[in-house]
């Protein structure tokens, strides 16, 4: 069931909506969450994609909203579906023209679902301080990908210096089956780490997170090497005997590689190796992982501070104020 | 989990919980449960990245067959019936610590060499010593095994330098006598606290988020006992008939299969007070205390109803009667369907009727928790406004459509004054359906993680059989009532609650 409404308003779009949903007999559904994306139009069906995955494991509104160029008349064209093609969520998809990009958040506001935790996504660079966004302000989980800028490094570090409790990055997010195979391999090791070395692409943001994790949590000094790629391709954690559990005095490491981004061997000192499937996750699986948690990710603030130097994360409010901002005066201001 | 692994951290939800290395041996793996779901159970952790990276799965059954067709058989089964996608990538690892050890349960030899083989195993698969143990295997098999584990001593964790654990199945015997021998055979092979009794219910989400809807909430405790609530309905009703399970079936009867495990436990977790702290000792206190609370009807004859199907149509297909089912003698007076009457004598429970029903070849599978409130004391509404209005109801549906119904009176539209009943639906499939975990895959999990909260203990079953054994001495001599394949049970259960003044809740 899709409405497209051409040039239309935001009043008219909520109209839309509810007459779907009652059409649809959703009135009592259990919506857990309003998600909301913001895309750049040549990402939309990769973004749409994404969230219909994880809408099939975190049933939501979705509101997608695409902002057009900003030089021109103000318009608003939107599309609600109901378990349309967009999988079991309620969806509304908006492109937004004029200065009423600037704007967005009066057509967002009145269609969050009532009194549920909002994530907003961008799938593309996101705004340097995300409070100059309306659509980061509102929302009590805010979804990066630093991995998407032309300069992962950089853009971890403003994430880091921008940082409020309640941001995550999709860059930590992929780190998490490498950090449980980590974790399941520490379980009851019983030695002392000395010192760890990673090995990725060049500029990888999620390695640069992976390292900060291992650094501050087993408190030992972590480089990250330049390897050929896909992504994260080795792990190794060199070990000492415990204090306490006498001293053989031979050198043991854990060691997990990934060469082709699929299969990982995981070797340890003394041990038969072993293959582990270690795939590289889709984006809708990553996303998925996200919404499975509306709470602050205060692992995640440690290992940021920790990769990027920025101190006193954790400290700091979870609570955005609009900074307004208009590019169209820097723009004037510029030329 | 080791508390002291620097990269956990309890604040670190994204890490799952992941089993020490370990090896699970499955004794009667080419059973039916094998091939459907445990398997499968151990395919899908491992596709969920929940298996530790030493893991061996080592098949134990009186079959010549080598690994290979070992794995072959395992592929096909994880192939039909997992439940998260099949990867070529995911089963290549799995396949790669499958093993296969041949031997009839009375063979000392073959317990011998799987002795050794998991001592092997220990240096080749790293699996650190730690085993469990699941007898997938009929009743009367498991002394011998038993016996067999503990002359080698494989059962012994403190010989090991890694933990033993064992996994069995109901029933868990057959009367309170013969499973008080289980338990302590068992229980003295392998220590109570590493023997896992699996009651496949309770590893559904819904019985889990029963105790999350009761006690995580302000809104529902507080009508939550005599003062408020009218009577409680649980149901565990199947479409199916008795398949392949003719001589077990009729040697056990309704009451034994399900009456005795999975509903007395709904009922002991829909009853319970509220436990200390949520670990497996504080939720086994409360359990019991319920389990030892329950009293049987005054007058047996009136308050429960044994049934037996003939034959019907069910879902547009003619099906046999009970006593034409293949391997069913024609006089046989085993029930296929049992209601009863039982109260809970606690404070908070004095004199609400607990209703418990369960059969076979029912209109529809269905389980569901129906707490069933007592009318407003007044109305201040004419008599004709409020006839449609029944009792408010709260319903946990354990399965199929896992999630709650909330039923309440609502103004019908219109100018006059009618009041009907209206449900408010909680679909767990539609606010959460990253489609839940099956029972065997969460409690698998739990087996070889050593978390107990969702198994049964031995003090547990022994109270269940106290409140079966005397109801089977009753019924010993009496002849079923009948009912259609189709039906909602005997017309003897409808009666049995009129005389209370209630009717059966249409799941």
């Amino acid at each position: 069931m899709t409405v497209t409404l051409w040039d239309t308003t935001g009043s008219d779009v909520l109209k839309a909506l509810a007459a779907e949903r009652r059409a649809g007999a959703m009135v009592a559904s259990g919506l857990a969450l309003t998600l909301v994306v913001t895309v750049d139009e040549k990402d939309v069906s990769a973004a749409e994609q994404a969230a219909t995955i994880a809408a099939q494991a975190h049933p939501c509104r979705l509101i997608i909203v695409i902002r057009r160029q900003l030089d021109t008349a103000d318009r608003l064209d939107a599309e609600v579906q109901v378990g349309g093609r967009l999988g079991p969520v309620e969806a509304v998809v908006m492109r937004m023209y004029g200065r009423l990009t600037l704007h967005s958040e009066s057509v967002v506001l009145p269609l969050l679902a009532p009194d549920c935790p909002v994530l907003t996504w961008w799938h593309g660079p996101p705004p340097d301080e995300i409070a100059t966004d309306p659509l980061g302000v509102l929302a009590d989980r805010r979804v990066t990908d630093s991995a998407l800028a032309p300069d992962p490094t950089a853009a971890l570090r403003m994430r880091a210096e921008d940082f409020a409790p309640g941001d995550t990055d999709l860059a930590w997010t992929r780190t998490t089956p490498w950090r449980s195979l980590l974790a399941s391999s520490f379980d009851g090791l019983g030695m002392t780490p000395g010192s760890a070395r990673i090995a990725a692409e060049q500029g990888n943001a999620s390695a640069a997170l992976l390292a900060g994790w291992v650094a501050r949590r087993l408190g030992i000094e972590t480089v990250v090497e330049d390897s050929a790629g896909p992504g994260i391709t080795e792990v190794e954690i060199d070990l000492r005997e415990s204090e306490d559990g006498g001293n053989t005095g031979e050198a043991h490491s854990i060691r997990l590689s990934r060469p082709d981004g699929r299969l990982a061997t995981f070797s340890r000192t003394g041990q038969p190796e072993r293959q582990l499937p270690l795939l590289r996750r889709a984006l809708g699986d990553l996303l998925a992982e996200e919404l499975r948690r509306l709470d602050a990710d205060e692992v995640y603030a440690e290992s940021l501070e920790q990769a990027t130097g920025v101190k006193g994360l954790s400290s700091r409010s979870s609570r955005r104020t609009h900074v307004w901002r208009d590019p169209a005066l820097r723009a004037a201001a510029a030329t | 989990m080791d508390a002291r692994n620097p990269l956990r951290d309890p604040r670190d939800r994204r890490l799952p919980r992941v089993p020490d290395p370990c090896a699970l041996v499955v004794f009667g793996v080419t059973g039916d449960l094998a091939r459907k779901k445990l398997i499968p159970a151990i395919y899908d952790l491992g596709n969920r990245g929940l298996l530790p990276p030493g893991f061996v799965l080592l098949g134990f059954a009186r079959r010549d067959w080598g690994d290979g067709d070992f794995e072959q058989v395992a592929r096909e089964a994880a192939e039909a019936h997992s439940r998260t996608e099949f990867r070529e990538d995911v089963w290549r690892r799995v396949a790669d610590c499958i093993k296969f050890l041949p031997g009839s349960f009375d063979d000392d030899n073959a317990f011998d060499a799987l002795d050794r083989t998991l001592d092997e195993l220990e240096d080749s698969h790293g699996i650190g010593g730690n085993a469990a143990f699941y007898l997938s295997i009929p009743p009367v098999a498991f002394p011998v095994v038993l016996k067999q584990l503990a002359r080698t001593g494989m059962a012994d964790s403190s010989q090991r330098g890694g933990w033993r654990r064992v996994v069995v199945e109901k029933p868990f015997g057959h009367d309170l006598s013969s499973s008080k021998e289980l338990n302590s055979l068992v229980d003295s092979v392998f220590g109570p606290t590493d023997v896992f009794r699996i009651d496949h219910y309770l590893g559904k989400e819904t019985v889990q988020n029963l105790l999350a809807l009761r006690f995580a909430n302000t809104l529902f405790e507080p009508v939550w006992n005599s003062n408020y609530v009218d009577s409680v309905q649980i149901t565990m009703a199947e479409d199916g008939g008795i398949e392949g399970r003719a001589a077990f079936y009729d040697s056990t009867g309704a009451a034994r299969d399900v009456l005795q495990n999975h509903l007395l436990q709904l009922l002991a977790l829909t009853a319970m007070e509220e436990p200390v702290s949520f670990d497996s000792e504080a939720l086994r206190i409360e359990k019991h205390k319920i389990l030892k609370a329950i009293s049987l009807p005054e007058d047996i004859e009136a308050s429960t109803v044994r049934g037996q199907y003939e034959q019907g149509w069910l879902a547009g297909a003619r099906v046999h009667g009970y006593l034409d089912e293949k391997g069913i003698a024609a006089d046989s007076t085993t029930e296929s369907y049992a209601a009863v009457r039982l109260g809970v004598e606690t404070r908070r429970w004095a004199g609400v009727p607990f209703y418990l029903r369960t059969g076979k070849r029912l209109p529809r599978r269905v389980t569901e928790i129906a707490v069933i409130f007592k009318r407003a004391p007044h109305l201040p509404f004419a008599k004709t406004d409020t006839t449609e209005l029944g009792n408010n109801q709260l319903v946990v549906r354990v399965q199929p459509d896992e999630g709650v119904t909330l039923r309440f009176g609502s103004k019908a539209p219109g100018s006059a004054m009618e009041i009907r009943e209206v449900s408010m639906d909680f679909l767990y499939g539609a606010a959460f359906t990253e489609s839940s975990p099956e029972a065997y895959e969460r409690l698998l999990l739990d087996v070889l993680l050593g978390d107990k909260t969702l198994f049964p203990d031995h003090e547990e079953v022994e109270a269940s059989w106290t409140v079966i054994d005397p109801l089977e001495e009753f019924w010993q001599s009496r002849k079923p009532e009948r009912y259609r394949a189709g039906e909602w049970g005997p017309r003897a259960a409808d009666k049995m609650l009129a005389r209370d003044g209630r009717t059966w809740r249409r799941p």
